[in-house]
This record gives structure tokens, sequence and C-alpha cells, in this order.
């Protein structure tokens, strides 16, 4: 693992291609401008600023989405992402919920990253990276809306993942026609990752299955400041005072870092040993200053005897699956695709 | 069995659901002659690929000047207007010059245009709009970054035009008269031929009858001239599909309620050119089993040159009926309001089944005070006692009818903000100007209105459940044949951003998931032997 104690912003200009860097580095400077000192969060400037896609039943690159509001209580809305089939490459507006037809299909769940305040489901960058998932493992994409921090924090996502679980779960017309059950796939980077964790935890006690877990560079940490967060420090984009902020916006308040969802396998986590944990796919940049919480996320699964498998990927910062203009991006997709494909 | 019916409790109710459809067009690809970076395009971002260099030094600068006082930057943040932030370059710009030193002459930049009118060194590229000028001002504490493209302007009318609605609903009609005049000017330097300039220069001319005229309302009142309504009426139905949903919806939902019956009668509130009709009859001409005898009952305001303009509309529909083999009688029923007209003038014979059908009618019989056997309760009773087998009810899916002044005028700024939005797809004239007068008639009665004289008293959805739960009616679900019928209407009509969205038994269209219009259906609970046929 490569640690270097002098890095500046000009070497962080060499790691990434100069469109990266200026898309990244625009959300670091508009995230900046949301993020209050008091705690609260501007939602209408972060709103304004998202740059969003709406879902389009057309299918474009043989890919077609559409919204779902699966609760309304909540407001839970998903967006799905479905291969146009080559026998009816114009859906029908009529019937988007039309049974999957083939053997096998897996059913990704999305949970999107933004660090619990940002992003949507409909945010372009995470249109684009579903779409991406669609083809690329075969599978339909359910991309969910959770309702994010500070208005809502601690356990309103994992609520919503867990909601958004059940629902594909009882979708008739997801599941696969070998066995009539839904294949189902949790994925999800930054804060989507951390979710995908307690979603997981929450299938089990339930009884749902759940194949497959993918973190992308997830969101960990705990109270104790630890090396990398120590040498990373506002080197690539991310600084320890906005990953603070973050927590504190999403945990409940007047708990710290050490609080299970922050950091599972701290003093107050729990341990996932004999439970039926899906295998993991975890990604850690090694540019990113929490990778010693992802890493200890990793060993914590093995130590508990569970399957993981992790990426880490020396180079790369946070957002490198952003755009596919970098060798990380397309190693990682092509991990993905084997680690969902590996059941079919 | 409801297709959409994505609650978690049993299949076959309607509850707690919705999904949307919308047809849109796969978005066009960037102009590669400008040479847009095609990564960043698809992440919503319109940069030049030689304009990174630059845009990423200027993001320095500003990471520079804010590492020295971040809680200032977000303070500003909270007090600035900010721009167009898919135009990276000019967004990055605008905030180098609301944040930091405007950059100084040298060759590694592009200078951002000064406002004193001094130009530096050669541009290297026109910018991507055109007559882009910067204009920075300082209220007080108050930085606001201006941009004077045409879309900004409008930001600011908006900005102007909620100041002086307050105004007006303060009482301070001498600064709401200046603003008028300000509004005035700053439209006078807008776009007035679409977006966001159009419709403010409506409700600047309906702010401004409210205050010099005051709230009589003159010829925008209940009445206006019948014939011209209807000329309206028949355009806006051409130039967008909101009546169409209404009508496919309703006739829907007539045609399974009106199952297995042998003599129909539908009661119309509103007969206007009869559009509604010939998709009925023809539907009930290919009913398996043969048509029943249609009934149907037009209700009108009078025509004021003598013609009996029911009776010729009536006759047209006869003759369509009698080309299709359906036996059928048409009645016209003159009144200037709905709340005129009694029950006995419709002649319903025991019988028949009925259908009440109501587009966009029940609203105007809000009255402005919540008196006993308002007109809106009368007619619902009266509706009830005819004991229909179903009422068909579309309204404008809007909260106009607010106690306060300025909570009406804000939510209907909004609401026909996205309705002219939605019409900048019709390409047809003079459908789509007229489509608009429509429109605008209907803005300057809830804005410059009061009292009897403001009829257009929308309540959404909501609202109507319970007024109607409420009087004694229950709900019917439009189920998914309603639904696939609105979908297959969008598809025909390919206008990308309007979406059909079911809701709880109810069906909306909107533009870009703000539904604008909804309708439902229901039946009179508790009258005994009546079935309770769930619709769909």
């Amino acid at each position: 693992m490569a640690r270097s104690n002098e890095v500046n912003l000009n070497e962080c200009k060499m790691v990434v291609p100069l469109n990266t860097w200026v898309l990244i580095s625009n959300f670091k400077l508009a995230y900046n401008l949301l993020r209050r000192p008091d705690g609260t969060f501007n939602r209408h400037l972060a709103e304004f600023l998202d740059r969003k896609v709406p879902a389009n039943a057309n299918p474009v690159d043989g890919v077609f989405s559409f919204d779902v509001l699966i609760d309304r209580g909540t407001s839970l809305l998903t967006r799905i992402y479905r291969p146009a089939t080559a026998e009816e490459p114009l859906p029908d507006v009529a019937e988007l919920e039309k049974p999957v037809t083939a053997e096998v299909v897996p059913v990704i769940i999305f949970f999107h990253g933004g660090s619990f305040a940002h992003s949507s489901a409909n945010s372009a960058i995470y249109d684009t990276l579903c779409r991406r998932l669609v083809g690329l493992c075969k599978a339909v994409v359910v991309s969910v809306n959770y309702r994010r921090a500070p208005e809502n924090r601690y356990p309103c996502a994992y609520d919503d993942g867990w909601t958004a679980l059940k629902w594909v779960n009882s979708r008739p017309w997801l599941q696969s026609r070998k066995d009539s059950k839904v294949h189902i796939y949790l994925a999800g980077d930054s804060s989507g990752g951390n979710i995908v964790h307690h979603v997981a935890l929450r299938a089990i006690e339930s009884g749902i299955n759940v194949l497959g877990n993918i973190l992308l560079n997830p969101m960990f940490g705990g109270e104790e400041r630890t090396e990398s967060e120590h040498h990373l420090d506002g080197k690539y984009f991310v600084t320890l005072r906005d990953r603070d902020w973050y927590w504190r916006a999403y945990l409940p308040e007047g708990e710290d870092r050490d609080h299970h969802a922050c950091n599972p396998f701290g003093p107050n986590g729990r341990s996932v040993k004999g439970i039926k944990f899906p295998k993991s796919l975890v990604v850690v940049a090694g540019l990113d200053l929490i990778q010693d919480w992802q890493l200890a996320y990793v060993k914590g699964l093995k130590k508990a005897g569970q399957e993981v498998k992790l990426l880490y990927m020396e180079q790369a910062t946070i957002g490198f699956y952003l755009l596919p203009n970098n060798n990380h991006f397309h190693a990682v997709m092509d991990e993905i695709s084997r680690f969902v494909g590996s059941d079919c | 069995m409801p297709l959409y019916d994505s609650a978690s409790s049993s299949a076959g109710s309607c509850s707690g659901s919705s999904s949307s459809s919308s047809s849109s067009k796969p978005p066009p690809p960037p102009p590669l002659q400008q040479d847009i970076d095609g990564l960043l395009a698809v992440a919503g971002y319109k940069i030049r690929s030689s304009e990174l260099r630059q845009v990423a030094q200027r993001l320095e600068r500003l990471e520079t000047a804010m590492g020295n006082s971040p809680a200032d930057f977000s303070q500003l943040a909270s007090d600035a207007i900010l721009y167009n932030p898919s135009d990276l370059a000019a967004w990055v710009d605008s905030l180098l010059s609301e944040f930091a030193q405007p950059p100084t002459c040298s060759s590694e930049f592009i200078p951002g245009p000064v406002n004193n009118g001094s130009t530096t060194a050669e541009s290297h590229t026109p910018p991507v709009q055109q007559n882009i000028t910067y204009e920075q001002r300082t209220l007080d504490n108050q930085l606001t970054v201006v941009t004077a493209t045409e879309e900004d302007s409008g930001i600011r009318l908006v900005h102007m035009l909620m100041t002086c609605a307050e105004c007006v609903q303060r009482g301070d009609f001498s600064l709401a008269s200046s603003l008028i005049n300000d509004m005035q000017g700053l439209l006078a330097r807008v776009n007035t031929v679409c977006g966001i300039g159009k419709v403010a220069g409506h409700f600047i001319d309906a702010l401004s009858r409210r205050i010099f005229r005051g709230i009589g309302g003159g010829s925008v009142g209940g009445g206006g001239y019948a014939f011209e309504s209807e000329i309206l009426y028949h355009h806006f139905y051409e130039a967008c599909p909101y009546l169409k949903f209404a009508h496919f919806t309703a006739n829907q939902a007539i045609l399974e309620a009106f199952d297995g019956h042998d003599c129909v009668h539908v009661v119309d509130f509103n007969l206007m050119h009869g559009l509604q009709w010939p998709a009925l009859i023809q539907a009930l001409a290919l009913r398996p089993g043969g048509p029943p005898l249609l009934r149907l009952t037009g209700i009108g305001p009078p025509s004021p040159d003598g013609r009996d303009s029911l009776r010729e509309i009536g006759l047209r529909l006869a003759e369509l009926a009698r080309s299709v083999n359906v036996r059928f009688a048409f009645r016209g029923v003159a009144a200037s309001r709905l709340e005129d007209v009694k029950p006995w003038m419709l002649q319903v014979n025991p019988k028949e089944a009925v259908a009440v059908n109501s587009i966009m009618q029940l609203h105007r019989l809000l009255g402005p005070d919540p008196i006993r056997n308002s007109p809106i309760e009368t007619v619902l009773n009266w509706i009830k006692d005819l004991n229909p087998k179903i009422l068909t009810v579309v309204e404008q899916e809007a909260n106009h009818n607010q106690p306060s002044f300025l909570d009406r005028f804000t939510e209907a700024l909004y609401y026909y903000s996205t309705m002219f939005d939605s019409l900048e797809a019709c390409r047809v004239q003079p459908e789509k100007a007229l489509a608009e007068i429509y429109i605008q008639k209907e803005i300057g009665n809830v804005v410059s209105c009061e009292g009897s004289a403001r009829v257009e008293r929308h309540e959404p959805l909501a609202k109507w459940r319970r007024r109607l739960s409420g009087a004694g009616f229950r709900p019917l679900a439009l189920g998914s044949n309603a639904f696939k019928q609105a979908s297959m209407l969008l598809t025909l009509f390919s206008a990308e951003g309007y979406s059909v969205e079911e809701t709880e038994g109810c069906l909306t269209l909107g533009w870009h998931s703000r539904p604008l219009i909804a309708a439902s259906a229901w039946q009179a609970v508790a009258e005994a032997g009546s079935s309770a046929a769930c619709v769909g």
C-alpha cells in the first residue's frame, strides 16, 4: 500500500484524468456550499445543483428505466432499470412490470452514495452507473431513493433500504424462472455501501436470502483517528472535517462515531459470526482517507468466517467508478460482473 | 387485477401505491463540433474539452479562497442566487466573482467579462450562450450575482412577483404598483415568447388588474362569452393532452359502469362542443352484446344570440350515433351556473343506469364562504339522489382555493408555469396560442378575482376525496385499463415529459412528475340494492 507523506494538489491532479478531477472537484466545491457549520444543510440549493435525469421508458443503449413509488408514507421512490429484450426492443409503456423471462435474472438493489446527505436515485452520475450495471450483469437494477441526512437521520436510510428489499423480494415479475425466487444482490457506493451492510443484516434476521453484497468505497468510520486518515486528510478531495460533518448529520444526536452504524465491527458492533451473511465484494480505493476503516471491515468479515473478496485499487481516488476513463474502473466492473455472474 | 399495485397489501386493493410511465426520447448527442466533453455531458455538465484546464485552475483558486473562511462560504451560498450549474465554466466563474478576487489578465486564463466595460485580451472562443454579461450588486449583506441571460431575468421576475403578491396581501398597493412597473421593465428585456417570461407576463397582468381595477374581475368573471369560451376550450383540448386524458379516463370508467345495462343515461355538467362523447358512442357501439339505448343530457350556458348551441351539438352527436347504430337521445339543459340546475330538469328515469360526468366543474361550486347548503353540497346531494352508477370527476390538481392570497398566488405561479412549460411541446397554431389564452383566463380569475367572481377555486385531489366521502360517496378505483388507456394516449401524443400516475385508485396526468390534472370515479354509498361493483 503506497503512502506518501508529501502529496499536494498537483499530485492529486496527476492521479486522475482531467475531466474526473474537474468533476470531483466541482462536487467538492458544491458540497462545501451546502454544509453549514451549525450542522444544517442547504437542501434547496443541493437539489438545484444536483444534475438529474428523468426515467426513460424508451431504451437507450439497450436499457430502459421507470420510477416506482414503493412506499407512499415515506415517498420512497425507486428507479428500475431493465434490459430491453431482442424480441421487444420497444417496451409497451403499460407493461413495464412484465415478468423477467430468463432462467436466472440477478436483481441488484442499488444504494447511491453521497455520504447520506447528497444525491438521489435520479442523479445523472448514478443513473449512468446503474445503466452500466444492467448491461454488465444482465441484471435488473433497482435504485433506491432513500431518505437523506440531516433531515432524516439513522435509521431512516436503513429502513428505506429494508422496505426496498422486501418490495423487491415480493415482486412476482422479478422472480427468476429457474426457481421462482428473486435473486437479490445489494450494491452501493460510499454511504450506499454502508447501507448494504446494514440491510443485509436485517435480511438475515427476516430470512430473506441475499446472494451477495457489493460495497464500493463504503462509508465507515470510528472515533479513533487512523493512519490513513492522518496521511490522506485533504489530499485527494476529501477531508476528515467533512467526514465528521456527515457522521454528525446521520448518526443520532449525541452519538459518536463508534455507533454501530458507522463502525459495524467496533466496540458497539454486531458480530456476523455464525450467521448466513451474504458473500461480499469490497472495493477500496488506495487514495481514500477512510481506507483503514474499510479494510477493518473486510478483516471483521473474515474473522467472522464470512466470504469476502477485497479489491484494493492502489492509485484510485474516491469516485473513480463514476467515469469510465481509467483502468480501475474497468477492473472493478469486470469483478462485479463475475461476482454476480457466478450464480447463473 | 390492477397492474400497478405496488403496496405490500393484498392484491386487489388499490391503496398506497403509484407508478408512473412517461414517454421521453433519448437525449440528443452532444454537438461534436463544439468539442464538449462527452463523459461530463452524461454526468450533466456542459464543458468543452479545451476549457477543462482553465476551469480546473479556477476551481483551485476557489478552493484557496474557500480555505480561508469556509463558514462564510456556506453563509454566502445561502444568500446568493446561483444559476445554471450545468454550464460548468460559467458557474465556476460566477462563484469566483462572488467569492474571490476577479481574475487578472493573464495568458493562462480566459478572463471573465469585467463589469466596467473594459475588455481584456482576446477571448478564445465565444461563450456558449449569447449576450452573457455580468452584473454584481451588493445589497446590504446580500451578494447577488445575476447573470442576465433570459432565463435568469425570468428567475428575477419570479422573485419580484412573489414580493409584489406579498405587498398586495399586506395592502401595500403603492409598493406593489411600483413593483409592477419594475417588472414590466424587466419583462421588456426578457423573452416573452416562451419559458418563464411568458408566464410571468400573465401573472403581472393579473396582479396589475387586481391592484388597479379592484377585485370585481371584469371580463374574467364567471360568465364571459360562452361562444368564445368554447373556442378556447376546444383549442386547449387540441393543444395538450389534459382534456383528452380527462375524457378518455372518464369514458373508460363510464363504459365499465354501464356494463350489462340496456338503458344508460349520461349527464354531462359542461357539454362544450361535446368533444368527450363521440368516443363513448363508438365504444358503446362496439360493446359485445350490442349497444344500449344511450341518453345524453348536456348542461351548458345559454347562447347569447338566440342560437340553441346545445341542440346543435346534440344533433351532431345524434348523427354520429345513427351512423354506428346506437339508439340515442339528447337533451340540452341551459343554465348559466351549475347550481341553477334542478334534478327534475334532467328527467332521469329510475330504470336507467346513470353516469354523472363533471370535467372541471365542481370547483366552481365552492362558494366564497363556507355556508350551510353551499352550492357544492346542494349539487352533491341531488347527484346522490339520482343514484348514479358512477360519478366521474376530473379536476385541476392544484390548491388555488386557500384563504391566503399569497399562498394561492404562489401555488398558481408554480402550477401554471408547469402547464405553460408543457405547452412548449405543442407546435401547432393557432391551437397553441388559443390554448394559452384559455389558460391565461384561468390565471386571471385565480389571481385578480374574489368573492363570487372567483370561480376557479381548484382544490387538490386529497381535498376532493374528503369532500366526496363526507358527502356520501365512495371511491371507485380506476384500474389498469384506464391507466393503460391514459399511457397509450401519451405515447400517441409523443411529447416528452408527460407522466400518468395512479394514486389510490385515481389517475393524474402531470408534466415531469408534477401532477396537473386528476381524474377519479365515485359511487353513492348505501343505496338499497346497489351492487358494490369495483370498476377495474
